[in-house]
């Protein structure tokens, strides 16, 4: 299977307040069409090990490789295209544009990739959204929206550059039991249908054994793996 | 690269925050408007007040300098280096203002392509008197018609006609505020009294009133034969030539030819007016000062609501940042903030600066100073409004990119984290 991102002997450190080892010599394939889960208890490094794979974090030491290409070496304007065309991101918090509809948010990332005319795109976020459901709330400005709803909307916008990866931190992290519920299936939905490549972080058992995968993170290491 | 998704952005930002827009749009416009109307009053009256002395002095005007006074003969029986000479109260030499071929100077004049109009004339100091009334003027001996070519004294007649003076014997145009001082209507007689004792019966045949002050409460208008009479000289006699010219900018070069070649001084109307032409140069400074200052001061309310906005969209730029906008994106989404509001406050403020001046120009001022005029005369140039716009769109661009560049610098990683 195809690698999508493969880190070696990856290394991060804090400076301040003290200088702290984060992450220790991580060696990490994730394959093509895998829903990979990290985890581990919390000040373990995995949202740092997630920011450093996913391009947002270049402050490492060790390589980074995405698609074979060591993510360092880019300059910021071709960095900004390989998150736009390659890249999703889902937070915790649901980091949408506040004062845009659910649609806009959406259509954002394509607008700047601008492959599709306007209103083709706007058919195919408008599909996203029916995908996860809130087709309904398309012309909602995201602030009337619930906190599901929300998330939704930030997975619709994740998807609609049909990205190599899906990066979701804590996706489910401010959300009650039962959304929290919705919003898991649908990634897992994802990846089943559509073989969408996702790599979560997440604390939460009950979630993560559902995954392909479980990267067990503890104080920086990678302490258990099963290989899929 | 499609510029699209930025406007999107850069339109729902601006229209989202309603009031903050309107804020520093209404900076941007104020200092435009003060521009445009203190701009348009101030040149305006500048220029009308340089086309009234265009219009009423000679681009050229050469005369004897009587007040040349000749150094001490002392001083050629001693070496001024190694002997002290104090002459005090040194007096002015008997000797008349008196042009010399002033006639012939007059035709040769005339024979210049460049010029348009020659006036040859004479004045003097007078009594004006009407019953008990007497009041002193100066009495201009012009040749009425070569005059009116010069200076279009007919469109400035209140009453009576400039054709008058040639066709009544011993008559005489007074200036309005001369006329009124005295109390004299048209075709009235009045005496005139020269400082020779000279005097002359004179029959009121024009009033004049040109807008300068100064000049309508003293001159008079009387013919050469006239005034050579009253002041007691032969017909040769003239004080002063003035010269009107085809291109008002070749004044200053003909005016140093005709003093070398003629011997007289020859002064152009800028040096005649000089005064006044500083006076402008330090109203403009003053202008142009004030405008500066009200556009540094929106310059500065632009760059604070943006900073401030900046700061409440930082989860928004690191938003726009993780789904692949660039840091030259994120540049521009604020940089054309800045500008949209730096060109729709400015073109506001330049319409709002219009009709301010509009409706001035439309009310009476009868403003009574050294030129007096109905109306406030408002210079309406185009090209204040460009310049107007262009400085506000420079100001607000300046103001625009530094915060612009700072949003540009936000790594997306440090927001994302401190959440």
């Amino acid at each position: 299977m195809k690698k999508v991102i493969e880190a070696k002997h990856l290394n991060k450190y804090f400076y301040k307040p003290v200088e702290f080892h984060v992450l220790k010599d991580i060696d990490l394939s994730i394959y093509s069409g895998e829903f990979a889960a990290i985890v581990g208890p919390s000040g373990s490094g995995k949202s740092t090990l997630l920011y450093a794979l996913s391009s947002l974090d270049r402050e490492y030491e060790g390589e980074v490789l995405f698609n074979d290409v060591e993510l360092k070496t880019l300059t910021n304007q071709k960095l900004a295209y390989l998150r736009n065309r390659s890249i999703g991101f889902i937070f915790q918090f649901h980091y949408l544009l506040a004062d845009f509809t659910a649609l806009d948010n959406v259509m954002l990332p394509g607008l700047k990739l601008g492959e599709l005319p306007p209103e083709e795109l706007k058919e195919k976020a408008m599909q996203k959204l029916d995908l996860l459901g809130i087709a309904d709330q398309a012309m909602k400005k995201v602030n009337r929206l619930s906190g599901g709803q929300q998330q939704r909307v930030s997975i619709a916008r994740a998807l609609i550059n049909e990205p190599r990866i899906i990066f979701c931190d804590e996706p489910t992290g401010n959300l009650d039991s039962k959304n929290a519920m919705v919003v898991f299936d649908m990634l897992k939905n994802l990846t089943r249908e559509y073989d969408q490549t996702i790599l979560m972080v997440t604390h939460d058992d009950s979630f993560s054994s559902k995954t392909d995968r479980q990267i067990q993170l503890l104080d920086g290491k990678i302490i258990d793996r099963e290989t899929p | 690269m499609n510029r699209f998704p930025i406007l999107k952005i850069v339109l729902t930002h601006l229209t989202s925050r309603k009031r903050q827009t309107i804020v520093s749009m209404l900076g941007v416009t104020f200092g435009i408007t003060v521009f445009i109307f203190q701009a348009g009053v101030i040149t305006g009256l500048q220029d009308f007040f340089i086309e009234k002395t265009i219009n009423s002095t000679a681009h050229i005007h050469i005369y004897q300098d009587k007040n040349q006074k000749s150094p001490p003969v002392l001083l050629d029986v001693y070496d001024a280096d190694k002997t002290w000479i104090s002459v005090p109260n040194i007096k002015s030499k008997e000797e008349l203002p008196k042009l010399k071929r002033g006639l012939q100077i007059v035709e040769i004049l005339e024979s210049y392509p460049e010029v348009t109009g020659v006036s040859p004339s004479l004045s003097t100091q007078a009594i004006l008197k009407l019953g008990v009334a007497d009041i002193s003027g100066i009495i201009n001996g012009v040749n009425v018609r070569k005059e009116n070519r010069l200076f279009d004294l007919e469109q400035d007649m209140v009453s009576g006609s400039i054709i008058r003076l040639e066709t009544v014997n011993n008559g005489i145009i007074l200036g309005s505020g001369l006329a009124e001082s005295l109390g004299a209507i048209l075709n009235d007689n009045i005496t005139v009294v020269s400082p020779g004792g000279v005097a002359l019966q004179m029959k009121v045949v024009g009033i004049l009133d040109t807008g300068l002050r100064d000049l309508d409460n003293n001159r008079a208008y009387s013919s050469i034969r006239n005034t050579q009479k009253l002041m007691n000289v032969t017909g040769s006699y003239i004080t002063d030539i003035k010269i009107k010219l085809e291109n008002v900018e070749r004044s200053g070069t003909l005016a140093r030819e005709f003093q070398s070649r003629f011997g007289y001084t020859a002064e152009d109307w800028k040096e005649a007016n000089e005064g006044i032409f500083s006076v402008f140069r330090i109203q403009n400074i003053v202008t142009y000062l004030v405008i500066i200052s009200i556009l540094l001061v929106s310059g500065f309310g632009i760059f604070n609501i943006l900073s401030m906005m900046i700061y409440e969209k930082m989860n928004d730029i690191a938003i726009l940042k993780s789904i692949g906008y660039t840091d030259v994106d994120i540049r521009n989404v604020f940089l054309l903030e800045a500008l949209i509001i730096g060109f729709i406050g400015g073109l506001i403020g330049l319409l709002i600066g219009f009709v301010f001046s509009w409706i001035t120009s439309i009310i009476p001022t009868n403003i009574e100073g050294f030129v007096s005029s109905e109306y406030l005369n408002i210079n309406f140039d185009p090209a204040f409004y460009l310049l107007a716009l262009v400085f506000g769109l420079v100001a607000t661009g300046i103001a625009g990119y530094l915060p612009a560049k700072k949003a540009s610098k936000i790594d997306p990683i440090n927001i994302i984290r401190s959440q």
